[in-house]
């Protein structure tokens, strides 16, 4: 009984909310970029390899600059260009978004590998300058809230920018009513007098950014200033999971988020009672719980409308 | 009908030969940036999957890989469901078949490799049964808990391998216990990977396509992936066509597993396969899901991946093989596009020069 206590204690440790925090980001910031494209209509897998490019291309403009900001600074543009090239294959083209997404995957999987093969002479590399971490200063004074929101790198609290500036312009702005008319009724759109295309090109733009910006905070912020083959391992999927989970709201998709975090820093605190490869399971057995919630969630709702409908009609 | 089929077939060629082309002059760039010799690495590629029968034995053994987890793929998308979880399939079968071994070991050796297989096409299945199950009931999009299952996997038997299965020698850090020599698959080429494997899974190649293409259960197939309302108001079973297809197609991924064991490693760790799956996946995405294209393609990617082998002899990074292999799907997803926004800037050219023309008509007239 001791033991279950003690382990309840470090589950819901200051700790864990920290490490929730740490984890859940780099997942929250693809997963406001999937938004994005979720709204414009384009179902986007393809975000695994975006963070993964970004997580490349921030530790080796981390090397270039030697400054952590430059590595932030090639991210960004990489972030763009990966962005323009989703969308001239997936808008201008019009190909398949599934074949587009996975190819991306692996496309961003060997060209990060031969890469830093090239570069580095190993595949995976580490102890490049890295994101400080901020402290705030008022923050430290309050007892449980200072030790779960301070010492975090800035991408933690930027996410937050991110995500009321997004939540903002998705429901509040004409762009953001002309982007969600793009991926529900383009036909609509255009007889207004506005091309979905563009909307669909800036969504792509701004999710590459975005992915890359999550690869930028995993291997500069997260781990320090390292890169790992591979390091990618399967965010991008469950950012997707979120953003089906959070309807395509950047704010209901950051909550999906944390609660990956949440679930994913409770694997590292049962470490120290079960092996780390059956805690590892258990974000994305999650994933997999959330998505079929998601489903049956909506379905119910449906058919509760229909019955309505129905119970209506038959009055009137 | 039969020109037509010929003239897609046709623009197929041509398109599939340019994107590959197109890919090599994207790789030369990359390795000429990365300071190699272009042509100098391709011959090493060439080189390095047929300079010997033990590197043509090897290619031909990926080639066996790449064709079945294809197959399995394709089974799967020609009823209109993605198996994105073959890999996790394929090293659930591995393990499992590779414990059997290790727990019968002693009985005779067609006793053995009948159980390890049925264990193997039995997990494989099972696991992807659970996918099928909630697309097909609940209406959950497969990709995203195929890739889930197949992480989820992958930590299983790495678990299991540590674990309760491991073997008893320290030094493998994540390995079952090695099979006994008898249960081996006898080498086809000495020296090589091939194994007699090859013909069982060139014998389900043939199963497979036969059934896509000759038989009536492959029309439905193909009626319920192209028109699913169609073909479930034509009175077919829709949804047991689908998960049928999708265990079957677990269950090939599973047996694949079984292959490497059994052929190539002798006991399960995780370079049972390296992604293998993804890498048949792109195969059968180039092929646009047709069994034969996807057999031939096999070939071709497995030349590439082992030859990339060989370039690590001169210092070449392997991945090499990935853009390279990537550049061509991505040239192929956008071939109707660009064919389009070249027909269409023709078209415009012709239709201003039309009305330059007329209007020097009425100009000349008037």
């Amino acid at each position: 009984m001791d033991d279950f206590s003690a382990i309840l204690a470090s589950i819901f440790s200051s700790g864990t909310f920290n490490e929730m925090l740490r984890r859940a980001t780099p997942v929250a910031l693809a997963a406001i970029g999937g938004s994005l494209t979720e709204h414009a209509g384009i179902m986007n897998i393809g975000m695994d390899g975006m963070i993964l490019m970004g997580a490349f291309f921030g530790v080796f403009g981390s090397y270039l600059f030697t400054s952590a900001w430059g590595g932030v600074g090639l991210v960004l543009v990489m972030g763009l260009l990966v962005g323009l090239f989703f969308a001239l294959f997936v808008v201008k083209f019009r190909s398949d978004e599934f074949i587009i997404g996975c190819a991306l995957n692996t496309f961003a999987l060997g060209l990060t590998t031969y890469l830093s093969r090239s570069v580095f002479g190993t595949s995976g590399a580490k102890g490049f300058p890295s994101l400080p971490t901020v402290n705030l200063p008022l923050l430290d004074k309050i007892p449980f809230l200072g030790a779960v929101l301070n010492g975090h790198s800035l991408f933690v609290y930027l996410t937050w920018l991110f995500v009321l500036v997004l939540w903002v312009f998705i429901y509040k702005t004409p762009y953001g009513f002309w982007l969600r008319a793009s991926g529900e009724k383009p036909e609509t759109l255009r007889t207004a007098g506005i091309e979905p295309e563009k909307m669909k090109w800036l969504a792509s733009i701004l999710c590459g950014v975005l992915c890359a910006l999550a690869g930028a905070h995993l291997s500069l912020g997260y781990l320090n200033g390292t890169f790992a083959e591979n390091m990618s391992n399967s965010r991008g999927y469950i950012a997707f999971a979120c953003v089906i989970f959070g309807a395509a709201n950047p704010a209901k998709a950051y909550l999906a988020a944390l609660m990956f975090g949440f679930f994913d820093a409770i694997g590292l605190r049962l470490q120290d009672y079960v092996s780390s490869d059956l805690t590892g399971i258990i974000p994305y057995a999650i994933t997999i719980i959330m998505m079929v919630y998601v489903v049956v969630n909506a379905q119910r709702r449906r058919r509760h409308a229909a019955q309505q409908q129905l119970s209506r009609r038959a009055r009137n | 009908m039969k020109k037509l089929a010929g003239a897609v077939n046709c623009r197929y060629l041509l398109s599939l030969l340019l994107s590959i082309l197109f890919a090599f002059l994207i790789g030369a760039g990359i390795l000429a940036v990365s300071g190699f010799h272009p042509l100098e690495a391709y011959g090493a590629m060439l080189s390095g999957a047929f300079d010997s029968a033990r590197h043509i034995g090897d290619f031909l053994e990926y080639a066996m890989v790449l064709c079945v987890c294809g197959l399995a793929c394709v089974l799967g998308a020609r009823v209109g469901i993605f198996n994105v979880g073959g890999e996790g399939q394929l090293l659930l079968g591995a393990i499992f078949a590779a414990q059997v071994g290790v727990w019968m070991d002693g009985q005779p050796r067609f006793l053995v490799i009948v159980c390890a297989a049925l264990a193997a096409m039995a997990v494989g299945g099972l696991y992807a049964f659970l996918p099928g199950v909630l697309k097909v009931k609940v209406k959950v999009n497969e990709v995203i808990t195929t890739i889930m299952l197949n992480t989820i996997a992958a930590y299983l038997c790495q678990y299991l391998a540590k674990g309760p299965w491991k073997n008893a020698n320290k030094n493998m850090v994540a390995a079952t216990e090695q099979l006994g020599a008898q249960y081996w698959f006898g080498n086809v080429i000495p020296r090589s990977n091939l194994t007699s494997a090859v013909f069982a899974a060139a014998v389900m190649a043939f199963l497979v396509w036969y059934v896509m293409e000759r038989t009536s259960v492959g029309y439905e197939m193909r009626i319920t992936g192209e028109n699913p309302r169609f073909a479930f108001f034509s009175g077919l079973r829709t949804d047991r066509i689908v998960l049928l297809s999708m265990v079957v197609s677990g269950a090939m991924c599973g047996l694949v597993g079984m292959f490497r064991v059994y052929g190539v490693e002798h006991l399960y760790r995780d370079s049972v396969s390296k992604d293998y799956y993804f890498e048949a996946l792109m195969v059968a995405m180039i092929a646009q899901y047709k069994p034969v294209t996807v057999i031939l393609l096999s070939l071709f990617f497995a030349v590439l991946k082992i030859g990339a082998q060989g370039m690590e002899l001169i210092g070449i990074p392997s991945q090499i093989y990935l853009i390279i292999q990537t550049v061509i799907i991505f040239c192929m997803a956008a071939e109707s596009g660009i064919t389009r926004s070249l027909t269409a800037a023709h078209e415009r050219r012709r239709a201003r020069r039309a009305a330059e023309e007329r209007l020097k008509e009425e100009l000349k007239h008037g």
